[in-house]
């Protein structure tokens, strides 16, 4: 660097010089005077510049031995930051491990949850609350069963359905429960624990269930109540068990290429091809166990008979994944049971919505039976159940047939003319829905695209449906029951619409007309001299509307 | 016609067979293990599953899960599915077996020395010029002097700090248990933190600055001369230690699910083999086969080592020191 400053300012000075005439050569002493003097200046200017470099060195080293020596204090306050913010860290390692082991509690739309942090244990919490009002359209031309005469069979009232706690979740991943008692229920022979049950869920293909639950038979009945279409289900639902208490291997196929998924419970529809099958304590029609009907005792919960009832279902949705979209949705399967009940009292059978008796095995047709005779389902009993729905976007079907066939006895006091008869009786639905918002109809219900909020302009989501459906009772069943007081045949016809106005909270309106054939008129004389002049029983209308909520 | 057509699908859907049955199989094993194995680990895997790949032609792929020993245990007994475990000491090993029978009762027995195929010791790694004089345990225990080490509640490296000071203490004090938990007491007042695992404790100690003495694994100790430089650390031999001997074990209900027994199994079988040993060895632990360990002698220093079995196994060791309510809980209190 020296040395191009003094290079530079030499060939400076040598041109100066080369521009210098000869006219001026007297002036040469004086310039090289002065030459000398820069030159010694520049040679003052060099030491100048070298002292400063060394200077400019020792203080930079002077300031870097400064920042090296920390004083004591200063080195302490440090280690001790440090030892606190290593504290702080290893804490919040510990902190985070200690929550990742917390279990997660969740609310929501679902009810709410408490999932263990390895997500192998849950306990779901849901609730059902149904409050219905039924109203009797015609109140006074209906049909009073009890007392055969026109009046009232109402009364028309507002009732809570169902009340219902629903406790269900799982165990070590694989064992899922359900605990669902209903406080609707008052009476010491209702059905208080509708389901209580354990699914051993280790293999999609093979699990096994047991407790209190629905026979998987009929269609109907295994739709979740929050899901039907109706307010109550149709004729075939009643000529099958509503709840019972056994065992059941049940399992679920994918199609081709596709997964299996888990389905606890007895009903199964997630799965392309399915089975249940089950050994039961046999409650009859209608039957639930320890109350009406049951083959249990209402006091003490115990099987009163050593007979077992035996039920079957297979189910397939033959298009899952097939890319025929619009046959995706379609279902079909095939149900049935046998048994051999041994004095199974009967429950009487009732019209859909108004749930009035129309068919009564306490009434005694007085031609063939004398005293105080009982009539029971006493051997050989058999149903079979097929059974259908498709459902492609906002549309959707559902049908269901069924056969059901068992032996009749007459027992207790007094004398019978026929002690037994075989009874068929059928029955079937068929169901139409729609939902005009545009939402998708399926078997799990409706849920809508936008909550019910009027303020901004939604108002949820609106089902439109209409059901038939009929119970054809065996004429054979007269010769024991009395055909003034029991029906032959009903028919019913309903349409229902239903608000959606969240995935939980719905209003129903359903209306129904109930035609009957028998089962009403007069009788003449007494004992075997009976004379039934049987006329059809009034048909029946009824208005019922449900504030639902469920989660 | 007919004959070449089926003839033809025939041979088609044999050579289809033909191919599948060729076809390499991808295999992925767990290992989940302790804190300072990462590096090792990290460099047998691809030996082993080059070795492997050349057996059978299969492609094994091991993932590495790493954490303080005891944590790791817990790990697995609350699902984490690992095919193999190479944890610090037997007795979390030996959890698997006795809380959700998840490995044999004899897994000890299945494999050579005690399933053990190498071994390791503790010992001390102090700042350059060892600026507090430190040689023995005895140093660390006095006043003004700040350890750092991991906590035995959660790391199975710490739990063999602990039982190689008390080792000290007893010889030290004729075998005076009293005096023994005096002295672990002192030692864990100096604690200037408690790590949830070996590795973090180093992380306390060599970027965090902390504390005057690092007690550790031997190889860890190494590991960090190595990473950090000789001319930062220095590390102490005391006159007295551990044979610490880390076990592994194939978790036979976990690779049974995974169809990978018998890979899992090689896996750790090759640890034993000269190849397996000798990485062994590289990465500063102790190999247990005779030849491979003469080769490595040079660099370890020798020191009495006492035994696990000094301390009636590892539970009654356990239950003893480090179970709730036992000798750790009553000398250490956080914050204290």
């Amino acid at each position: 660097m020296k040395h191009f400053k003094r290079t530079a300012l030499a060939s400076v000075i040598n041109l100066a010089l080369l521009g210098i005439p000869d006219a001026q050569a007297a002036d040469s002493q004086a310039l090289e005077r002065r030459i000398h003097e820069l030159e010694s200046r520049l040679s003052k200017m060099d030491q100048l510049e070298a002292r400063l470099e060394k200077l400019d060195k020792a203080e930079l080293l002077a300031v870097k031995n400064e920042t090296a020596t920390v004083s004591p204090e200063v080195a302490k306050l440090k280690t001790k930051v440090n030892t606190l913010e290593r504290k702080l860290e290893v804490q919040d390692e510990v902190t985070t491990g200690a929550l990742k082991k917390l279990p997660i509690f969740d609310a929501g739309d679902n009810g709410f949850r408490i999932t263990s942090a390895d997500k192998k244990n849950q306990l779901r919490i849901g609730a059902t609350i149904q409050t219905d009002y039924r109203n009797f359209l015609g109140n006074t031309a209906a049909w009073n069963p009890s007392t055969s005469v026109n009046g009232p069979i109402g009364p028309d009232s507002i009732f809570l359905r169902q009340a219902r706690i629903v406790l269900e979740g799982y165990i070590l991943k694989d064992i899922y429960f359900k605990i669902m008692p209903d406080f609707a229920q008052t009476s010491n022979t209702a059905n208080m624990l509708p389901d209580a049950y354990v699914d051993f869920a280790y293999a999609t293909q093979a699990s096994l269930l047991v407790g209190k639950y629905k026979p998987s038979i009929g269609l109907e009945r295994l739709q979740g109540d929050a899901n039907t279409a109706f307010l109550e289900r149709a004729f075939p639902t009643n000529l099958a068990p509503n709840r019972d208490m056994g065992i059941q291997v049940h399992g679920g196929f994918g199609m081709p290429g596709y997964k299996a998924e888990t389905a606890p419970g007895p009903i199964d529809n997630k799965n392309a091809f399915t089975y249940q099958v089950g050994i039961t304590d046999g409650t009859g029609d209608s039957g639930n166990p320890y109350g009406n009907g049951a083959q249990t005792s209402s006091s003490t919960g115990f099987a009163t008979a050593n007979n077992k009832e035996f039920d079957g279902r297979i189910f397939a949705l033959p298009f899952q994944h097939s890319g025929y979209d619009w046959l995706e949705g379609f279902g079909i399967g095939l149900a049935g049971s046998f048994s051999s009940p041994d004095n199974l009292v009967i429950n009487a059978q009732r019209t859909p919505l108004g749930q009035s008796q129309f068919i009564d095995y306490t009434q005694l047709n007085s031609t063939t039976q004398t005293g105080t005779r009982v009539i029971t389902a006493n051997g050989s009993s058999n149903r079979i159940y097929p059974q259908a729905y498709w459902y492609k976007g906002p549309f959707g079907v559902m049908g269901e047939y069924v056969a059901s066939t068992q032996t009749l006895s007459a027992a207790g006091t007094g004398t019978s003319k026929v002690n037994n008869i075989t009874q068929t009786n059928t029955a079937a639905q068929a169901q139409v829905s729609y939902v005009i918002t545009g939402e998708d109809n399926t078997f799990e219900g409706v849920k809508p695209i936008r909550n019910f909020d009027p303020f901004k302009g939604s108002w949820g989501a609106l089902q439109l449906a209409a059901r038939w459906s009929e119970l054809n009772v065996d004429s054979d069943t007269f010769k024991m029951i009395d055909p003034t007081k029991s029906a032959r045949k009903a028919t019913a016809g309903t349409v229902g619409a239903n608000w959606f106005l969240n995935k939980n909270t719905l209003i129903r309106l359903d209306y129904e007309y109930v035609s009957f054939e028998g089962g009403a008129g007069t009788k003449t004389g007494s004992g075997g001299s009976t004379t039934y002049n049987i006329a059809n029983r009034p048909s029946e209308q009824v208005l019922s509307t449900r504030f639902q909520l469920a989660f | 016609m007919k004959n070449n057509f089926l003839n033809s699908l025939l041979a088609a859907v044999l050579a289809v067979l033909a191919a599948n049955h060729a076809d390499a199989a991808d295999i992925n094993l767990l290992n989940v293990s302790y804190d300072p194995t990462r590096e090792f680990y990290k460099e047998y895997n691809p030996v082993f599953a080059k070795y492997w790949k050349a057996k059978t032609g299969d492609n094994v792929t091991v993932n590495q899960s790493h954490g303080g020993g005891g944590k790791q245990a817990r790990a697995v007994l609350e699902g984490l599915e690992a095919d193999v475990v190479t944890l610090a000491l037997a007795y979390d090993v030996d959890q698997l077996h006795q809380k959700r029978k998840l490995i044999p009762e004899n897994w000890q027995s299945l494999l050579p020395n005690n399933s053990s195929p190498y071994t390791s010791t503790i010992v001390f790694l102090v700042r350059k010029g060892n600026p507090l004089g430190i040689k023995d345990w005895n140093d660390i225990v006095k006043p003004n002097v700040s350890i750092v080490t991991p906590n035995p509640k959660t790391s199975g490296g710490a739990r063999w700090n602990f039982l190689a000071a008390w080792g000290y203490a007893l010889k030290h004090n004729n075998n005076d248990e009293a005096a023994a938990k005096v002295f672990v007491t002192q030692l864990f007042k100096n604690a200037a933190v408690l790590d949830t695992g070996a590795r973090g404790a180093t992380t306390s100690f060599v970027e965090r600055e902390i504390g005057d003495v690092l007690i550790t694994w031997e190889n860890e100790a190494y590991l960090v001369l190595r990473e950090f430089g000789a001319d930062k650390y220095e590390i102490i031999t005391p006159s007295l230690s551990i044979l610490a001997e880390p076990p592994v074990a194939v978790v036979e209900d976990v690779a049974r699910k995974h169809g990978t027994t018998e890979v899992a199994t090689e896996y750790l079988k090759y640890l034993y083999s000269k190849e397996g040993q000798d990485l062994i060895g590289k990465h500063f632990y102790r190999p247990t086969d005779p030849e491979i360990s003469a080769k490595y002698a040079k660099q370890f220093k020798s020191l009495q080592l006492i035994k696990i079995d000094q301390f009636g196994g590892w539970n009654e060791a356990q239950k003893k020191f480090f179970a709730d309510d036992g000798v750790f809980d009553e000398i250490y209190a956080p914050g204290k």
